[in-house]
């Protein structure tokens, strides 16, 4: 098994009070797979369906974020390998 | 500094983390200036105000607190950040001559003040103690008068050196019979400057004692000239006023000009000092609705302190001259409002 990798960005160094906070995180797996399940039925008589396909995510990765300020961080979106998180400064 | 971590975790337990560290400029300190150094105690109280601003001559001999105003004891002690603006400049009231006098036990004698500023075409020129008269010491007797009665206030100020060096310079001056020009009169304040900057930081001085030189902040050389790394590293802020005298002027516009000069004219030591605005105001004659225009400087100061450089820490309404709040009701109301958003909570 490999290990994750990850980074953090924040949109600026420096944030004033009630400031919107943006992290970008970039994050994979080389274990994360993406494996697609492929279905057919097929009756006695030897007639099929059309198949039906169906994708799992294998070793999905979980993020936490914490901030030691106790800030609380939302995350906004998570495509898979880039998750956006906002807080409020 | 805070510090967000990330972590990422997979289903047998590895993980990696990544840190990013990030800075949080404090809350700025919203404040005022009630006109005629008058007691601004009921126009402050209830409001988020946390800043003063006050005008004294060292030609005076009620400095600290300044005659007939124990009220500044008053809201110091109760937290108020005072920005003591404490001019050379002679305000033109009682004797400008000579005078002598004694401060613990020791008699100085200072002499008349021998220089003119603010020479402006057409208008009589103040007197203040000259440059010159600063660098030979003849003037050590009227900061001594200042510190000692400083000492009994029990709290800390800024001492902000002159109000607007630019303004007092933009004509000229005048000492002991010889003209200086604008760029000549900066050198010298500079030179001035540092020796009663000096003068003050081997003294013991109270708690959270600062010290800052004023500027009006409206012509580039002259910003660039009086602010010379040498002295900024004697100083703890930045300074300079911001009006609004144009239907044209905008908030973000109008505290971001002298800013952008300062990081792009100035060094690594003045950049490291935070700004503090002594005057802002609005004029109503050109801005009648002054709320409207007040309201916009939130905003506007929570995205100047977002950009890189120095960071805005105080911002003091000036309620007299070109700030003059008319009707003050709804002036006041609309400053009362502007320090209750972010970033002055």
């Amino acid at each position: 098994m490999a290990s994750p990798t990850v980074t953090a960005s924040l949109n600026a160094a420096t944030y004033a009070p009630g400031a919107q906070m943006l992290l970008t995180i970039n994050y994979g797996d080389p274990d994360t797979k993406t494996l697609t399940v492929t279905v057919v039925v097929t009756d006695a008589q030897g007639n099929s369906s059309a198949p039906a396909k169906v994708s799992a995510v294998i070793d999905p990765l979980t993020i936490t974020v914490t901030d030691d300020s106790r800030r609380t961080w939302t995350r906004v979106s998570d495509n898979g390998a880039v998750a956006v998180y906002r807080a409020v400064a | 500094m805070p510090r967000v971590t990330v972590t990422v975790r997979d289903s047998t337990g590895q993980t990696a983390t990544a840190v990013a560290n990030y800075t949080l400029v404090p809350p700025v300190l919203g404040g005022y200036y009630l006109s005629g150094n008058a007691d601004p105690t009921a126009d402050m109280s209830g409001g988020n105000f946390r800043s003063l601003t006050q005008y004294r001559s060292f030609a005076d001999g009620n400095i600290f607190p300044g005659y007939n105003r124990p009220w500044l004891v008053t809201l110091g002690r109760s937290g108020v950040q005072v920005n003591m603006v404490l001019e050379l400049k002679h305000y033109g009231a009682g004797d400008a001559g000579p005078q002598t006098f004694t401060v613990d036990g020791v008699s100085y004698t200072v002499p008349a003040p021998a220089m003119t500023i603010q020479q402006r075409p057409g208008t009589v020129w103040p007197k203040a103690y000259g440059y010159s008269q600063v660098i030979a010491g003849q003037c050590d007797g009227l900061f001594a008068r200042a510190l000692s009665q400083y000492r009994t206030m029990g709290f800390g100020v800024n001492i902000q050196l002159a109000s607007e060096l630019d303004t007092d310079h933009e004509f000229g001056t005048t000492e002991a019979g010889k003209a200086y020009t604008w760029a000549e009169s900066d050198v010298r304040a500079v030179q001035a400057m540092t020796y009663i900057v000096n003068w003050f930081r081997v003294k013991a001085l109270p708690q959270n004692t600062t010290f800052s030189v004023g500027v009006g902040g409206f012509d580039r050389p002259s910003f660039q000239r009086t602010h010379p790394e040498s002295l900024m590293s004697r100083l703890d802020f930045l300074q300079w006023n911001v009006y609004a005298t144009s239907p044209s002027h905008t908030a973000l516009d109008r505290f971001r000009r002298t800013k952008d000069w300062a990081v792009a004219d100035l060094g690594p030591v003045a950049l490291s000092r935070p700004i503090l605005v002594a005057e802002w105001g609005v004029r109503v004659a050109e801005i009648p609705d002054q709320a409207a225009w007040i309201a916009t400087v939130p905003p506007a100061i929570a995205r100047l302190n977002a950009e890189r450089g120095p960071y805005f820490a105080r911002t003091n309404y000036f309620n007299s001259g070109w700030g003059t709040l008319s009707p003050k009701a709804t002036g006041l109301a609309a400053l009362r409002a502007a320090y209750a958003r972010p970033p002055y909570v």
